[in-house]
């Protein structure tokens, strides 16, 4: 029986070496028609870090999070997982690599339970492929039960266990946004990206989940997060990335970053 | 061999005229709603067996060309005011939509099927002697159908620059909520859009006959391919775009009967479309994904 | 329909009632797990049963007489059971690769579906038209049945014994359509389903899960095909109009999306008990009016089923974790209100 990790088995080349980012993106650029959305961003996420990017309406803040994991096409740059450059990658490689993202329209499976939703996401591995599942149906089976032990474990420490045979559309605002990291999660990913992970989350809630993914970050994961409220960032985010017009305009610690009448600017604007 | 080639590609621009009538009022009905109506053949079908129908009644042919026109308006104006309206208020997404649009077309199809007892039924009237110039020989009635396809399309456009009402189209179909706030009736825009692309689909269902003679109940089904090849090849919601691709279609098309490939010339036209799409997936389809529905 | 002189013609034709429903629960478990599962829309359907059917009739048929013969068709030879199904699986699965190899590039979906639906009309067309490809408008006759002259027998005249047979074929194939929606494989066809972004952003590879299902369904509509033609003997392009497509999605949507028990219900109650027992009947009006009646009854099933949204009669089933051989038992929902 292969253990458990054989199931997040990494590219070697993706695991980062000591004090280098885990994920770098050097001058990405996007463009629609003849609009840029994003204009040239670089920015390193180390693991064990929160990275915040904040900024106005259309500073392209998504769409750099779509270059990132792929969903948008990037018309410059590059971008580094790892010491690996995974810019010509498609999405779902870049996942197996272990680069996993929320989006900002929360994008549970809805008519899958939670349990469901969960252990699907560990099938971009070769386990569930239709060669394995007809092939070598033992070797399947013994992959569900861990990959099930995997889900409850996930489910125990967000404390989600009684909403394992729930669907994903009979979830609140907030069980569904933590549904998709919990989803995240069970990839054993290196670095996550999170686009508003706090849209439509209750107030009182927010708390536990700033709390959470402090603890997944502590576990030497890289997290990247799109958020618009500032109060969740400062709590959040070890550092803070301003952008505005498809640029970064401003980079550093939260207090720091706010207090930049450059950025104050742009907000204002 | 040339003059083969060159009666060919006279008959591909009568094709294409037909197909040109048609493809304009597909795509601005579908540039403007979203929905892309599969019933759109079915309605041909309408417009030319109103045409068999006058014709029958041993009135003009004239006037089976007019009646067939408003036939055709007036069951798109059924369709989209009566039937898909009914769907819109149960928030039914543009995807389901398009399958209601197939059961319409089903249901017309073999509505008519029944009615004309699954027969097919000659249709010769303004045929006259052709007009031989070296290996090309058109008849009168081709050459008007030209010319009735060249006057619409400068006639439409017209209407969508000049007037009042079609600028509001052109607003709509771009940003239906925009144009909203903007003050224009959106609903009427849609009723007029019915109206007119309905008419144009029933003007293309009558000419289709003229030319191949005969019409049954698949008369619109068999066409239907070719006009959603050519609005999509010529980019949605550009009548010259469509007008365009439909000189293509019917050129390759004819070209490739003429030279022995009769059961194949609908495919070479659709082969256009796969290899374009092929090469340029986000020539063709870019940037549609969000589209919203307008009714 | 000839043959069946000792058999009394009321098992006759409850025998071949039986047979189409066979023939049409292949179809619809096949349509089930593109569309109910994968979401894939295949309005193309009955292409690839045709091509399973055409494939089956001339690999039996033997060598082609050419033009001088009643019929003339292409790759004539008399393969023997069970090459004859597998080249009509074949068949269906090398046309829906090539189908499927640019109709489901990534593109909006009701421009998939209309490419798809494209596909079936113009190749109605072309076979109709294409006289040396299978023989045209008129079709082939006079197909046998390779498993039941091993023994002497034939579809017709031992209407029985070909029931036994397309029933272990199409039991096992529609088992084999269950066992794999509930692996993870079909799991992974769900994700998918409900959202595409999000199942390739958790590594899945949309494209080739998309084209896989593809192939699987066509492959399962060519043997479809390969069973109907033998017991029918006969196979021509006003079998396969695309509107039989629809009878299918219809039986989908009326016996329940997704779950293999109301698909099966529904392909009794569809192409079965409201299609076929109609042409037993005594003809009413011309001949032909029932059918194209019918048909106008299934697009208004279809568009009734659009209208009220039924979840159909059997609804899609839960699967709890614990019925995925989970180690623990979840506690039950505490009041998620």
């Amino acid at each position: 029986m292969s253990g458990p990790m054989a199931l997040g088995a990494v590219d070697p080349q993706v695991v980062p070496t000591p004090g280098a980012p885990v994920l770098e993106a050097r001058d990405v650029a996007v463009g629609y028609g003849g609009v840029r959305a994003v204009d040239g961003v670089s920015l390193a996420v180390y693991p064990g870090e929160v990275v915040g990017i904040i900024g106005p309406n259309g500073a392209g803040k998504s769409s750099f999070l779509g270059a990132l994991g792929g969903q948008v096409k990037r018309s410059r740059g590059h971008i580094l997982l790892g010491s690996r450059d995974i810019s010509q990658l498609p999405p779902h490689e870049r996942a197996r690599l272990g680069l996993v993202r929320t989006f900002q329209t929360t994008s549970e499976f809805a008519r899958m339970t939670v349990f469901e939703n969960l252990v699907t996401a560990a099938e971009g591995d070769s386990g569930a492929s239709l060669k394995a599942v007809i092939l070598h149906p033992r070797r399947t089976h013994l992959r569900e039960q861990e990959l099930s032990e995997r889900a409850f474990g996930i489910m125990e420490r967000f404390e989600m266990t009684h909403t394992a045979d729930l669907y994903g559309r009979e979830l609140s605002g907030g069980q569904r946004r933590l549904v998709e990291i919990m989803r995240c999660l069970v990839r054993h990913p290196q670095v996550l990206l999170l686009d508003e992970p706090m849209v439509g989350v209750a107030p009182h809630l927010t708390g536990k989940l700033i709390d959470d993914l402090r603890g997944i970050a502590a576990d030497g994961l890289g997290i990247l997060v799109v958020e618009h409220a500032l109060e969740v960032v400062r709590r959040l985010c070890d550092r803070v990335v301003v952008m505005a017009f498809g640029k970064v305009i401003a980079a550093g610690e939260f207090e720091e970053v706010v207090a930049d009448p450059q950025v104050q600017a742009a907000y204002l604007s | 061999m040339l003059a083969q080639l060159l009666g060919s590609a006279a008959d591909g621009i009568v094709v294409a005229a037909i197909l040109a009538v048609a493809a304009m009022g597909f795509t601005l009905q579908f540039s403007l709603t979203n929905v892309l109506n599969l019933s759109f053949g079915s309605v041909m079908t309408i417009g030319a067996f109103t045409a068999y129908l006058v014709n029958v009644a041993g009135l003009s042919p004239w006037l089976g060309l007019a009646l067939g026109t408003v036939a055709g308006a007036l069951a798109t104006v059924l369709l989209g005011r009566g039937v898909l309206r009914l769907y819109a208020r149960r928030r039914t997404q543009l995807f389901e939509m398009m399958m209601v649009t197939l059961g319409m077309s089903l249901v017309i199809d073999y509505g008519i099927q029944a009615i004309s007892q699954n027969a097919i039924y000659g249709y010769t009237v303004l045929q006259g002697s052709p007009i031989r110039m070296g290996p090309i020989a058109v008849t009168p009635i081709q050459v008007g159908i030209i010319g009735i396809a060249l006057v619409l399309l400068v006639a439409v456009e017209a209407a969508l620059h000049l007037t009042k009402l079609g600028k509001a189209l052109r607003a709509t179909a771009v940003e239906p909520s925009l144009a909203r706030s903007c003050g224009i009736k959106t609903s009427r825009v849609v009723l007029v859009t019915w109206l007119v692309s309905g008419g144009l689909c029933g003007l293309a269902g009558v000419v289709y006959i003229i030319s191949t003679q005969s019409v049954d109940y698949t008369t619109g089904e068999l066409f239907l391919p070719l006009i959603i090849a050519a609005a999509i090849l010529g980019g949605v919601g550009s009548l010259r775009g469509a007008v365009v691709a439909s000189l293509v279609m019917g050129l390759v098309t004819e070209i490739v009967a003429g030279f022995g490939g009769a059961a194949y010339s609908t495919v070479a036209g659709f082969a256009i479309l796969v290899v374009v799409l092929l090469l340029h997936p986000g020539a063709v389809f870019g940037g549609a994904e969000d589209r919203q529905l307008v009714l | 329909m000839e043959g069946g002189s000792d058999v009394g013609a009321w098992s006759f034709y409850i025998t071949t009632l039986l047979v189409y429903f066979v023939v049409d629960a292949l179809s619809a478990f096949s349509l089930n797990l593109q569309f109910g599962y994968a979401g894939v829309v295949n309005f193309g359907f009955i292409v690839f049963q045709a091509a399973g059917a055409y494939v089956a009739a001339v690999v039996t048929l033997g060598p082609s007489g050419g033009q001088a013969s009643f019929q003339q068709y292409i790759l004539g030879s008399h393969l023997p059971f069970p090459l004859e199904l597998l080249a009509a699986t074949l068949a269906g699965a090398v046309l829906s690769l090539v189908v499927g190899l640019f109709a489901l590039r990534r593109m909006r979906r009701d421009y998939q579906a209309a490419v798809l639906l494209i596909v079936s009309l113009i190749a109605l067309q072309v076979v109709s038209a294409d006289v040396p490809l299978f023989n045209g408008s008129n079709g082939l006759t006079g197909v046998t049945w390779p498993f039941g002259q091993l023994f002497g027998a034939t579809a017709t005249g031992s209407p029985f014994l070909y029931l036994g047979y397309a029933a272990i074929i199409g039991l096992l194939v529609c088992l084999g359509v269950i066992w794999l929606s509930r692996s993870p494989w079909g799991r992974s066809l769900r994700a998918m389903r409900d959202h595409e972004d999000a199942a390739s952003a958790m590594g899945l590879n949309i494209t080739s899960l998309r084209l896989q299902v593809f192939v699987l369904g066509g492959a399962i509509a060519g043997l479809s095909g390969g069973l109907l033609v033998e017991y029918i003997g006969a196979w021509s392009p006003g079998a396969w109009g695309y509107a039989e497509t629809f009878v299918i999605f219809t039986a989908i949507f009326v016996g329940g999306v997704g779950n293999y028990r109301g698909v099966l219900v529904g392909t009794l109650l569809v192409p079965i008990i409201f299609l076929e027992i109609p042409r037993f009947l005594p003809a009413v009006g011309y001949p032909g009016l029932t059918d194209s009646l019918e048909w106008v009854v299934v697009g208004l099933a279809w568009m009734l089923c659009l209208l009220f949204r039924p979840r159909g009669i059997i609804p899609e089933r839960r699967l709890k974790a614990s019925l995925h051989g989970s180690p623990r038992e979840p506690a039950p929902a505490e009041g998620s209100a």
